[in-house]
């Protein structure tokens, strides 16, 4: 385990970690501050800071919203780099400020939105991930479900895609389509490269 | 038609190397794979998989999806969106015949991967080129074929004990015994046979592929793959006919414990 500092549980009861000081086996996977490219060939920087969730327990009692739980952002499979499927798992900290995005949502629904296996984050060794995605970020999700509907046809996707717009303005939404860059199956939602320093935590060790 | 059985070490045929479109046997090579895959420590058996109805054709590479009305599987759809085992997958490939089990699994696997493991066991006689459901594939002419010979050397494989781990071997059996579409093979056995098989049929031609456990008897696989006419019936009643006669001939006609 890396040096971890505790903040406040009453607020959020996981330890932030600085990835520089993982060992190499998590540290080659998550790549911190690395530069990935995107699709566009735009390079981003990897994040560098995570919540350190030590069990699926954990992970199924961590609250980040009323409606919005950890373990939501962390389903993944066999696709996902073998070191990060087993527990201590690193999630990046924006993940709290996309939770609260989609608590927006979920009010404003009034029912549950469901986070599809491999749509919350996937470290930069999923094997889904060819170029930067803001999942490596943790700061985007695909939507499979909403309340009994399956996002599964063009209509259903464009009727949530025109209500996130509206709810929040700043976030992306992947247009509807089948082509490369589209979604056919689900609402994907991003709010980009989102860099989350919390206040807790570590500082910067690297000259 | 193809037969072996390992009481006589004999076996014969009738056109065992006709091609025939596979239908649903073709999820016993994809059996083959993933089990070669676990065997390999490409995966797990436990490993968990991303359930989504959405694939890639293997024409053109424009997505499809199964349609949940020719698939009987509840299981499978009641997942869309989370994750199943690798093994839960496999058993409902076999079991229930998921249309959407079996394209999860050769998307995760790879046609590649499955096909090099056919090649890997010797398998002649097996022609896996697509998902199932894959209709742009199917319009150009790209279909899953196999023969009598193909289907009973895949099973024989499952069956004999120097290419498989004996923990894949053991659970592959248990899945194909666990089959739910009975009306073909075991429906011409007497009630303490067991069978390991697969169905498969579409409009045109009805399968079935198995092994044969006896009481006190040695196996045997029987392979009987039938073409028909699509307004015709009486399919899985005439493949239970042809496997009561093979059962009366491996028997020489002296059991009498139906």
């Amino acid at each position: 385990m890396a040096n971890a500092t505790m903040i406040d549980p009453a607020v959020l009861a996981l330890p932030i970690v600085d990835a520089f000081e993982l060992e190499e086996v998590h540290r080659s996977v998550l790549r911190p501050d690395e530069l990935m490219a995107d699709r566009a060939g735009r390079p981003r920087r990897l994040p560098r800071f995570f919540y350190e969730v030590d069990s699926w327990q954990t992970a199924l009692t961590t609250s980040l919203t009323e409606y919005f739980e950890l373990w939501e952002f962390m389903g993944v499979d066999v696709r996902e780099a073998q070191p990060l499927r087993i527990f201590p798992r690193y999630v990046p900290c924006a993940v709290t400020l996309l939770a609260t995005h989609l608590e927006v949502f979920r009010q404003a629904v009034n029912t549950y939105v469901r986070v599809a296996a491999n749509g919350g984050y996937r470290s930069p060794g999923h094997r889904l991930n060819q170029h930067a995605s803001p999942h490596c970020w943790g700061s985007a999700a695909n939507i499979y479900r909403i309340g009994d509907e399956h996002l599964d046809s063009e209509e259903i996707i464009q009727r949530y895609s025109r209500m996130l717009s509206r709810l929040l303005p700043g976030a992306w939404i992947r247009p509807y389509g089948h082509g490369i860059g589209m979604a056919d199956d689900h609402l994907h939602i991003d709010l980009g490269y989102v860099l989350v320093s919390p206040h807790d935590a570590p500082g910067d060790r690297r000259t | 038609m193809a037969f072996y059985d390992y009481a006589h070490r004999t076996g014969w045929s009738y056109q065992a190397d006709r091609w025939f479109h596979a239908a649903s046997t073709i999820k016993i090579p994809v059996l083959l794979g993933v089990f070669a895959a676990i065997d390999r420590g490409k995966l797990q058996s436990y490993s968990r998989v991303h359930v989504r109805n959405r694939f890639l054709s293997a024409v053109g590479g424009q997505p499809f999806r199964v349609d949940p009305d020719r698939d009987s599987n509840v299981d499978v759809y009641s997942a869309l969106g989370k994750t199943m085992q690798i093994r839960e997958l496999a058993r409902h490939m076999i079991v229930t015949s998921s249309n959407l089990a079996t394209n999860v699994l050769i998307d995760i696997l790879g046609l590649e991967e499955i096909q090099h493991t056919l090649r890997e066991l010797g398998l002649h006689g097996i022609e896996l080129r697509r998902g199932v459901e894959d209709i742009a594939a199917w319009e150009a002419g790209l279909n899953n074929r196999v023969t009598a010979a193909g289907l009973m050397n895949a099973l024989r494989v499952v069956l004999e004990e120097n290419r498989f781990s004996s923990d894949a071997r053991r659970e592959m059996m248990d899945i194909l015994h666990s089959q739910e579409f009975r009306s073909g093979i075991p429906a011409g056995l007497p009630e303490a046979a067991r069978v390991a098989h697969k169905t498969g049929e579409i409009s045109t031609v009805a399968h079935d592929a198995g092994i044969v456990h006896l009481p006190d008897r040695e196996p045997y696989v029987v392979v009987i793959l039938t073409e028909w006419k699509p307004e015709l019936g009486g399919r899985q009643s005439t493949i239970a006919r042809i496997s009561r006669a093979v059962y009366e001939y491996v028997t020489d006609g002296e059991r009498n414990d139906d």
